[in-house]
């Protein structure tokens, strides 16, 4: 069965500070949770006591200020960032949309990016090619997907990134934004894309500053604010 | 201590399951580097050729034709090469792969694999290069070829903690990136690449015996120019591989999940 649970999760990190001209009471970024200090080094704590469930059918949608850790939180989620204290306990495979166009190579061409992503993504050779046809399908790109994908103009890359991106098969998925790509054809397209993906997926959890993005979506509303939950509808 | 070790052996595991990545992102940087030229990799060989040709140039005097100097060079220049292009590109390593750590939950040695496989396959044109210098030079291949692979094996062997070592050393101090780069360019005088050790006193003898570089080179450059067991080179070698694997892994356990902080 398809859950997340997170019992008072804390993430905190050091500092590495630059060497800076700048006056140290002007280091602080207003940015990415709070600084403080520990002895003589400097920590961030970028999520601080976050505490929630979710179980098959939960759709999230984390907001908040620039800030406010909703991205560190999707990483925590995904395995990127490890948390400092607290206990995370996740049943389901985890896939993420965090960059769409992560592993492109401008020099090969979109085949074989698309064999690269694949093999980025965990898949097999098996399943890189049973998802071969349908990645160039849904991208339209027709005979551009032997060229090398510098040759793309920025919709082409986009519709390919975004296809490739898209064929998952996620029971937990993580958003940072929703994405879109292309003209305004591909947009509708795209749309209908998410909304099957997020159909399909057991749990989404969603960060974004789209308030009607997160109503029309979700059924679950997290508020952080400087890494903690300011509250949970 | 012991969690430390389990992680990082945690990490190199499933890192091997995806060899099928670290391969196939090796052959695509290569293949970029080289994408437009007309020449394309064998460009590594000309490159290869050209530094043993000068070396044997300058620096053989009595006979331009002396063929165990042009050896001697050649198998030194193949090592040095290796040694010193895994050492220099593995310090900024984990800052060219930040997109891939700070996006991915791919392992951390995946891109430890990745640098090596390049290495590895760069090092091979100039190894095609190397043997075709050696037979040129008269030295038909015999039993001591094999000895001679033994230090190619433990110089592989080394890679992937040697790119670990440094990998590390660049994140937590970047400036290392060109601290590195210079004494690895300086290095290449203080090791016998080109000078022939012959019982020299004073800088020579230190940069011979107590440089380990001079040991990887010697392992597999003894068995073909001087018909000899570098059993002195080999322990020394692997010795110092085993110590460099104890921090590697040491790094990689305690480490790996802070890279993405660091970077």
């Amino acid at each position: 069965m398809t859950s997340i649970t997170l019992n008072n999760v804390s993430l905190v990190y050091r500092l590495f500070e630059k060497l800076t001209l700048s006056a140290p009471g002007r280091r602080r970024s207003a940015l990415g949770g709070n600084i403080a200090k520990s002895g003589t080094k400097q920590v961030v704590q970028a999520l601080d006591g976050v505490s929630f469930e979710l179980k098959a059918g939960d759709r999230l949608g984390l907001v908040g200020p620039n800030g406010a850790g909703k991205t560190t939180l999707l990483k925590v989620l995904y395995g990127i960032y490890q948390p400092s204290g607290g206990t995370i306990s996740i049943t389901g495979k985890v896939d993420a949309l965090f960059n769409i166009h992560i592993g492109f190579r401008p020099e090969a061409t979109g085949r074989r990016n698309i064999v690269l992503r694949g093999l980025i993504s965990g898949w097999t050779a098996a399943e890189i090619e049973e998802k071969m046809e349908e990645i160039i399908d849904f991208s339209e790109l027709g005979d551009f997907i032997d060229l090398p994908f510098k040759a793309y103009s920025q919709g082409m890359a986009a519709r390919l990134a975004f296809a490739a991106a898209t064929t998952l098969e996620p029971e937990i998925l993580l958003m940072d934004e929703w994405i879109g790509a292309g003209d305004a054809s591909f947009q509708e397209k795209a749309k209908r894309r998410m909304d099957e993906l997020a159909e399909k997926a057991g749990i989404i959890v969603l960060a974004s500053h789209d308030d009607a993005l997160i109503r029309r979506v979700c059924t679950k509303k997290l508020t952080l604010r400087a890494g903690r939950v300011e509250s949970l509808a | 201590m012991i969690a430390a070790l389990n992680g990082a052996f945690d990490d190199i595991s499933k890192a091997m399951r995806l060899h099928r990545v670290w391969i196939a992102l090796a052959h695509e940087d290569i293949g970029d580097q080289h994408r437009r030229t007309t020449l394309g990799p064998l460009w590594m060989l000309v490159n290869y050729f050209a530094f043993v040709g000068t070396f044997a140039f300058v620096f053989v005097t009595k006979d331009a034709s002396n063929p165990s100097y042009i050896a001697y060079v050649a198998i030194g220049m193949l090592v040095w090469f290796y040694l010193t292009e895994t050492i220099t590109m593995s310090v900024s390593l984990f800052q060219r792969e930040a997109s891939f750590i700070q996006g991915t939950t791919l392992p951390l040695f995946v891109y430890v694999m990745r640098l090596t496989m390049q290495c590895i396959i760069r090092a091979g044109y100039s190894l095609a290069g190397c043997v075709l210098i050696l037979l040129l030079s008269g030295y038909g291949i015999n039993t001591n070829w094999l000895l001679s692979l033994v230090g190619l094996l433990l110089l592989i062997l080394a890679t992937p903690a040697f790119v670990v070592v440094f990998a590390f050393l660049g994140a937590f101090f970047p400036d290392s990136e060109f601290i590195v780069g210079n004494l690895m360019r300086v290095g290449m005088f203080f090791t016998p690449v080109f000078w022939v050790y012959s019982g020299q006193e004073g800088v020579q003898e230190y940069a011979y015996h107590w440089n380990p570089f001079t040991y990887f080179l010697e392992g597999v450059r003894e068995p073909i120019t001087a018909g000899i067991f570098p059993g002195h080179s080999l322990a020394v070698t692997g010795y110092f591989c085993l110590g460099l694997w104890a921090i590697a892994l040491l790094l990689l356990g305690l480490y790996r999940k802070r890279i993405v902080f660091l970077i």
